[in-house]
């Protein structure tokens, strides 16, 4: 029986490799990376994080649909669902702020979650992963930034 | 550095008696707890080492591989010289009895000098009682301790080859028992799971580098200063003082007592070595206080000194010297586990989305 050995089935590094934050990595990038990643299944209507909760990291969505439920005016509008390939969260990397939304499943989806802690092993041991995670991450908020300074209905950062 | 709400009543409660009930179930099984114990310390100190190795080029478990391969070898230095010691057992009884000769000649004339210089204690005929009480002291302690303490000995030596293996394994799957632990968290406490190990992992890492680090700090000034007094194998008594010294208070006053001991046997006619080795302890334990563990453990494990000094007496009396060894660093680790866990139980939001998930899985 494997109990915490390392789970390197081709199926799940093929999974991480069509994530766009993960596209640049080589394969064995990809099994270093899988090791400090944390997978969660939502099911349909559940709470993935409340707004003003603390936050610690980020997801990523890997399969299913997820959506935004601001208590913010100006983002009433806006586009709030949350796909395959999508980041949530971003902005608690680096300030721990409060969640800027709640945000619940609408259909049973998987996520993979980078936290903090993980996220600084990887800066500080492993700084090429870290830089290429680091770019993609950094091209996610300037793309949303963007978009909000262009008044674009579309998702902006949670 | 992110502050937490400090645990109430009922939890630190619960953290005392759980810290008791550990530190029990710890002395039972102390040939287990100490080499996971060091293997800790080991792990929390070459980390560093590993992670600058891998940012260099090295593959993770080819750096772990290195340091680990060098820490067998120190441990297996450390057991052949155990061993060789031990072996020599036989003549610790008349070492010992040396020894305590040296520590009563250096009181004897202690007490007769304060006689001499002071009435009070000549009426109390001071020496005299004094004498009674060392001679009781000293004829039950080498029967009744020096055989059971070899024994006790013999028991951890083998154990002690655990380190290096324990070392590796955290070094290495340290990052995938973790995710496996978390696995089993359920969607509403996983972040706050997250925390919490990020917490543990951050105050046991300043423990037992401070740890170290104050164990260096401490052997070399100790060892300048008994060189400086003329005392022999400086080093050796030095870096072993330091280490005692993991033992919060009495491990220094067992320190103390060994050197001042060699000291008074070494040179008898030289009292003054003695008093100087005493007054070095004394200094080196105010550095201690006041400029060493601020600088090293002062984030520590945060825990209020009257508290502290508590858990030591308890831990003492639940667990002898095992018991005085663990209990801060137990407590330290369950008081943050606790507050953790008082949190989340507090928490309705988290735990009516907790239900709510479980409603959910349950229908789906």
């Amino acid at each position: 029986m494997r109990f915490f050995s390392a789970d390197q089935n081709a199926q799940k590094i093929e999974m991480l490799k069509s994530i766009p934050i993960f596209h640049k990595l080589s394969h064995k990038e990809l099994l270093e990376i899988d090791e400090l990643l944390h997978e969660r299944v939502y099911e349909k209507d559940e709470v993935v994080f409340e707004e003003g909760d603390p936050g610690h990291g980020f997801f990523i969505i890997v399969s299913g649909k997820l959506r935004a439920l601001p208590k913010n005016e100006s983002f009433k509008t806006a586009t709030l669902e949350i796909g395959p390939g999508d980041l949530l969260g971003e902005l608690t990397m680096f300030d721990e702020g409060p969640r800027t939304a709640t945000v619940v499943a609408m259909e049973r989806t998987v996520a993979v979650g980078l936290f903090q802690s993980e996220f600084s092993i990887l800066l500080t041991q492993n700084k090429r992963i870290g830089v290429k995670v680091l770019e993609e991450i950094t091209r996610t908020l300037i793309r949303r930034l963007r978009q909000v300074l262009l008044h674009q209905k579309h998702l902006p950062s949670l | 550095m992110r502050t937490f709400p400090q645990p109430g009543a009922i939890t630190l409660l619960v953290v005392i008696l759980s810290t008791c009930l550990l530190l029990f179930l710890f002395q039972k099984i102390i040939w287990l707890v100490l080499p996971i114990l060091l293997a800790l310390m080991l792990y929390y100190s070459v980390r560093p080492v590993v992670a600058g190795l891998v940012s260099c080029g090295m593959r993770h478990r080819a750096a772990s591989k290195i340091v680990c391969l060098f820490q067998l070898l120190v441990v297996a230095s450390i057991i052949v010289l155990g061993l060789l010691v031990l072996a020599r057992a036989g003549r610790w009884q008349s070492s010992f009895d040396r020894y305590m000769d040296g520590g009563k000649n250096l009181i004897e004339r202690t007490t007769q000098s304060l006689e001499k210089h002071s009435p009070v204690f000549q009426r109390m005929k001071l020496s005299k009682e004094v004498d009674v009480h060392l001679n009781q002291f000293s004829d039950g302690f080498a029967e009744n301790n020096l055989l059971p303490i070899t024994l006790q000995l013999l028991e951890c030596l083998p154990s002690l080859l655990l380190i290096p293996y324990i070392t590796y394994f955290m070094l290495n799957d340290s990052a995938r028992l973790k995710k496996y632990i978390i696995r089993s968290v359920p969607n509403a406490y996983f972040e706050k799971a997250l925390l919490l190990f990020s917490r543990l992992d951050g105050s046991l890492q300043n423990y037992f580098q401070g740890l170290l680090l104050l164990t260096f700090l401490d052997a070399i000034c100790l060892a300048l200063g008994l060189a400086v007094v003329g005392i022999s194998n400086a080093i050796l008594l030095g870096l072993a003082a330091a280490v005692l010294a993991w033992m919060p208070y009495v491990g220094s006053i067992i320190g103390c007592v060994i050197v001042v001991l060699v000291a008074a046997t070494d040179f008898p006619d030289h009292t003054w070595k003695a008093y100087a080795c005493l007054g070095l302890f004394l200094g080196v334990r105010l550095l201690d206080d006041f400029v060493f563990l601020p600088l090293t453990i002062g984030r520590k494990l945060n825990v209020h000194p009257l508290l502290s000094v508590l858990m030591l007496f308890l831990g003492a009396t639940v667990a002898g010297i095992t018991g005085l060894l663990l209990a801060l660093p137990v407590f330290g680790v369950l008081a943050v586990v606790g507050e953790t866990v008082a949190q989340v139980f507090t928490d309705r939001k988290l735990r009516a989305r907790y239900k709510a998930s479980r409603q959910l899985a349950a229908s789906g």
